[in-house]
């Protein structure tokens, strides 16, 4: 699920974004997900039911990449390792493949939630006739 | 007894009528101009026309020439179709339903062998947002492959196991796929799972839309809109959809040539035989002969009047009452086909298929009564003005023509042709029937329902 993010709010403003972008490139390598070869995306907790259906919505491909890459990080988990330099996960590689899904999905939930709590007027025009 | 008084009461009745002021008397069917006469125009190069009945709903449909016979892979139409008012750039599809639903409209979309139709029915007052709702499906449709997944291959999928359970629907499908191999006779629905496993996709949808919904292959109508109306809404809200296809689409496009033959299906669900003759091309094309349309009524088969068999050749001929029977005279933009459909056991297949040859062979030999010829005149004259007048198949009709040769469905004058038909040319029809080469097609117990040569017909 999206959490409440900064993001957006640095991204508008490219003085700032000069200022940030270093640190988040260290946070990013400091939290050590690329070196598991995870993507960021995959850290997402999966257990609900907008990123379950996200999930499903994956292309098969993707959606294959992903199981992947978590079985291959849990491996390296359990054996206390790293994976070789060469198969970490490139920072252009890092790629929000499922949020942008993830973030579809919750407005149409939203929408959906909206459109439920609707308050009806009648139209004067229709009001009148017919 | 009856008194004097009770006698007259209705003759009074009538006479106070006929002095009511003529508005009271016009009823909400009535149009309002005593015409049926669509008038039509064109915006930015959309293609549109209307006919302003009175009553408080409007029929509007996109009419685009993306039927099977046009589509460039199979099943790219009934994709299509599919994905009409699904989610769009600016609207979820659960939007467009809620609103429409608010509304109290009706939304539906459908295609034939020429035409997909988009079709939208709602309260007059309405007319901008369904404009503009049509508008938004034709120009930008997403064509997510999450919706193709859960809904669209799963409609096609039962679309498709609804094909194979109908032994009617296969015979007429053969029967056209005979009479005219590719174009009109690709079948309307997926025979097997091939085409839409094997060709269709998210992306060859969403490519072909976009030849579909190319100005100059839709045209726009509507039933119940004011003309002006109509003209300022359509100039605005159809500016996104492309001018000219993506691609110019040559499948389908070349005239339609009539071929013959025969095909025999084994089928455990039922019996089902199709007599197909070379026809008539609709009103708005160029081979409208409205004599194949009289021929049709005169064979007939089933009645139009409760408590008879009707007077149709083919009514008294079939083999028992519960056999059905019917000739059906399919118009298509260049081209046409008669057929007679017969359905039932097997044994009173076979029997009724021997008797609509013979049928056949009696009219060639001009031995119907001028009676039953007026009868089947009027009839098929009656047949032809309701069809125009019903608005489903005005509206297809209509937006077929104009999108092919820029002609609107006129009824007024389709009635007039059948007026002219004579005698005579009604006998050449039905004698150029058994002269050319027919097509058969039977599905079902093989065993028992005859092939073409023994019902006497060339193939």
């Amino acid at each position: 699920m999206s959490a409440p993010s900064l993001a957006p709010f640095i991204a508008r403003r490219p003085w700032l974004r000069k200022w940030v972008q270093p640190l988040s490139n260290w946070y990013c390598n400091a939290a050590g997900y690329r070196q598991l070869g995870l993507r960021a995306d995959d850290l997402i907790p999966e257990e609900n039911d907008v990123v379950q259906l996200a999930l499903k919505r994956l292309p098969p491909k993707e959606a294959y990449d992903r199981v992947y890459r978590l079985r291959r990080a849990i491996q390296c988990s359990v054996a206390h390792q790293l994976l070789p330099k060469d198969q970490w996960t490139k920072p252009e590689e890092d790629t929000p493949y499922l949020t942008q899904i993830v973030e579809e999905v919750e407005t149409e939930m939203k929408e959906r939630e909206d459109l439920e709590a609707m308050i009806i007027t009648k139209r004067t025009q229709n009001a009148k006739g017919h | 007894m009856l008194s004097r008084s009770t006698l007259c009461r209705g003759a009074q009745r009538a006479a106070r009528r006929q002095a009511a002021p003529a508005v009271q008397r016009r009823g909400l069917a009535a149009p309002a101009s005593g015409s049926f006469q669509y008038q039509s125009g064109e915006a930015k190069g959309v293609k549109f026309a209307s006919r302003d009945l009175s009553g408080p709903t409007t029929t509007l449909a996109l009419v685009a020439k993306a039927g099977t016979r046009y589509q460039t892979l199979p099943g790219l139409t009934e994709g299509l179709a599919n994905y009409a008012f699904r989610s769009t750039e600016r609207r979820s599809a659960l939007r467009i339903v809620r609103e429409s639903e608010l509304l109290g409209a009706e939304l539906n979309s459908y295609h034939t062998r020429e035409n997909l139709v988009l079709e939208a029915r709602f309260l007059r007052d309405d007319l901008p947002y369904f404009v503009e709702l049509l508008g938004e499906v034709a120009a930008s449709t997403k064509f997510q492959p999450h919706v193709y997944n859960e809904e669209v291959v799963p409609l096609i999928h039962l679309n498709h196991k609804r094909f194979l359970a109908s032994t009617v629907d296969m015979a007429i499908n053969s029967a056209h796929s005979l009479a005219f191999h590719r174009g009109l006779g690709t079948p309307t629905a997926s025979a097997s799972i091939t085409p839409y496993t094997k060709y269709l996709s998210p992306d060859a949808i969403e490519y072909w839309s976009k030849i579909a919904y190319a100005k100059s292959n839709f045209a726009i109508v509507a039933n119940g809109a004011e003309h002006s109306e109509l003209e300022k809404w359509v100039d605005q809200f159809f500016d996104n959809v492309p001018a000219t296809p993506l691609e110019n689409n040559t499948v389908g496009t070349q005239q339609s040539q009539y071929h013959g033959g025969e095909e025999r299906i084994a089928h455990n669900g039922g019996n089902a035989m199709v007599l197909a003759f070379p026809g008539s091309s609709s009103f708005t094309g160029k081979f409208y002969k409205p004599e194949i349309a009289v021929l049709g009524s005169l064979l007939g088969g089933s009645s139009s009047i409760k408590w008879s068999p009707g007077f149709s050749v083919l009514s008294q001929a079939k083999s028992s009452p519960s056999t059905y029977v019917k000739t059906i005279s399919a118009t298509y933009s260049d081209a046409g086909l008669l057929y007679t459909l017969i359905a039932g056991t097997a044994d009173n297949v076979a029997k009724t298929a021997e008797a609509s040859v013979a049928a056949i062979k009696k009219i060639a030999a001009g031995e119907i009564s001028p009676e039953e010829i007026s009868k089947a005149k009027a009839a098929a004259k009656f047949k032809e003005l309701e069809f125009g007048q019903d608005v489903k198949a005005g509206v297809e009709l209509t937006g077929s023509g104009l999108v092919h040769n820029t002609k609107a469905y006129q009824i007024d004058e389709v009635a007039k042709a059948i007026d002219g038909v004579s005698e005579q040319t009604l006998k050449a029809a039905a004698k150029s029937l058994l002269e050319g080469k027919a097509t058969v097609s039977a599905v079902g117990d093989l065993f028992v329902l005859p092939y073409a040569e023994d019902l006497g017909l060339k193939v």
